[in-house]
């Protein structure tokens, strides 16, 4: 069966990741706004005249024309969208991690038009100066939203409206469960909850509790082998000798 | 299409692990050793065999070399409280060549990237910690590569030398000597223009 032949024209997209092939060639993973993730092949982007050397880089927004047949593209133009500035330090770790986790878990050609807007709007954030945590954790759950796995945040699982004071433990399949007691795993209060509908993080409390929320949440769809970017953080709070807020997750 | 014999064939197959040589190189390169220049090729095999054998890498800086320390990290005229950061052996070849920085290197043999599983440990990193640890260090000099991944290495090399109280500096981002403005590429330009000096 012949493949279909698809193209796109000045798509906007970011780089994921990209590798070495060949002698000066690279493969891009990107995410497109159109197409969802997508690996092109960037013939001569590694040689010294390449014009797309410097554009063809993570974090950076560009717009991208590019053609396929088979399970490959072939990048055909590249542009860049506006001029941005590169998070720094532990911020562009977590941009790796922002990254990893679409690598993992989004297929080729799957088109998640929203999620990319979430995605651009991270990467933004990262670079200025906007709260780290909040806004991994709201990609985090836009994510799972886009697979179709989306947290039930706003009423517990019998349908009754989430209390910021009250105990829940949440079942992944079924919701928020009312507990008497902070006991056992994945048990949070309502207002960590409240805090991941809202994307606002009252304290430092709720924001550990929404972590490891997340990340039980996501392992499913992310597998068993541990994300390197996520050990690549904690090695970064480790050199600043700060203390690490473990999760057990 | 007539067949190699086993032997050629395999030559030439061999031949094809070096970059940039595709079967048709590797054949032309096989069949100028056999017929033309057979001391040649037995010069190249005792030395490949020789040197494969022996090379490791400096104990101070993981340049390759046969002996413990290379000749840099040997030297007695070299500043030893500098310390010059990249990612690759050629690129100390290159930096030496080209500038006259007299201080030593450290090789990566690779950049932080997290997406290929390459973390600080396998950059030698905790080795790097150790030496500025030592105190013999004052200044390093980060020459890491100017894409993503080589910034993120180059910043979490520096937030371990500032916990020693090491001076750190970047190499400039810049345009290239001879470039003309109008075709050097945009990030490049906004770069060299972010990091201008002052010029007297």
């Amino acid at each position: 069966m012949m493949a279909e032949r698809r193209s796109s024209l000045l798509e906007p997209a970011y780089v994921l990741h990209r590798r070495a092939y060949r002698e000066s060639s690279a493969i891009a993973e990107l995410f497109t706004a159109e197409h969802g993730r997508l690996g092109v092949v960037a013939r001569g982007v590694r040689s010294s005249r390449s014009r797309w050397r410097a554009l063809l880089q993570p974090f950076t927004p560009l717009s991208v024309s590019w053609q396929a047949r088979g399970d490959l593209g072939t990048l055909t133009d590249v542009e860049l969208q506006w001029r941005s500035t590169l998070p720094t330090g532990r911020r562009l770790v977590s941009g790796f991690y922002l990254n990893e986790l679409l690598l993992r878990v989004l297929q080729r050609e799957d088109p998640y038009p929203e999620l990319f807007q979430c995605y651009a709007g991270a990467v933004l954030m990262l670079a200025s100066r906007g709260a780290e945590q909040p806004l991994l954790r709201c990609f985090e759950r836009d994510l799972l939203a886009a697979m179709g796995y989306g947290l039930l945040l706003s009423h517990d699982a019998d349908g009754s409206p989430i209390e910021p004071q009250r105990w829940y433990r949440y079942e992944i399949d079924k919701g928020a469960v009312p507990v008497t007691a902070p006991r056992g795993r994945l048990v949070v209060q309502g207002a960590t909850l409240s805090a991941l509908a809202s994307g606002v993080f009252p304290n430092a409390g709720v924001e550990v509790q929404a972590r490891q929320l997340m990340r039980a949440a996501l392992r499913p769809h992310v597998g068993e082998r541990p994300l390197k970017s996520r050990e690549l953080y904690a090695q970064y709070l480790g050199a600043k000798s700060q203390p690490q807020p473990r999760g057990d997750g | 299409m007539a067949e190699f014999s086993p032997l050629v064939s395999e030559l030439i197959e061999a031949l094809r692990c070096l970059p940039g040589v595709g079967p048709k190189s590797a054949q032309r390169m096989a069949f100028h050793i056999l017929q033309r220049d057979r001391e040649g090729g037995m010069r190249l095999a005792r030395v490949l065999a020789e040197a494969v054998a022996k090379v490791g890498e400096c104990r101070y800086c993981r340049i390759l070399t046969e002996q413990a320390l290379c000749t840099i990290c040997s030297s007695g005229k070299r500043d030893r409280s500098t310390l010059c950061i990249v990612e690759n052996p050629a690129d100390v070849y290159a930096l030496d060549q080209a500038t006259d920085y007299s201080g030593l290197y450290f090789v990566l043999k690779g950049r932080l990237s997290p997406l290929d599983g390459i973390g600080p440990a396998e950059l030698g990193l905790d080795c790097l910690e150790k030496r500025f640890c030592e105190g013999e260090i004052r200044e390093i000099v980060l020459a890491t590569n100017s894409t993503v991944e080589g910034e993120a290495t180059a910043q979490f090399i520096a937030e371990m030398a500032y916990n020693n109280a090491i001076h750190v500096s970047r190499i400039a981002y810049g345009v290239p000597v001879g470039g003309e403005l109008e075709y050097v590429d945009s990030g490049t330009l906004s770069h060299a223009f972010a990091g201008r000096r002052e010029y007297r």
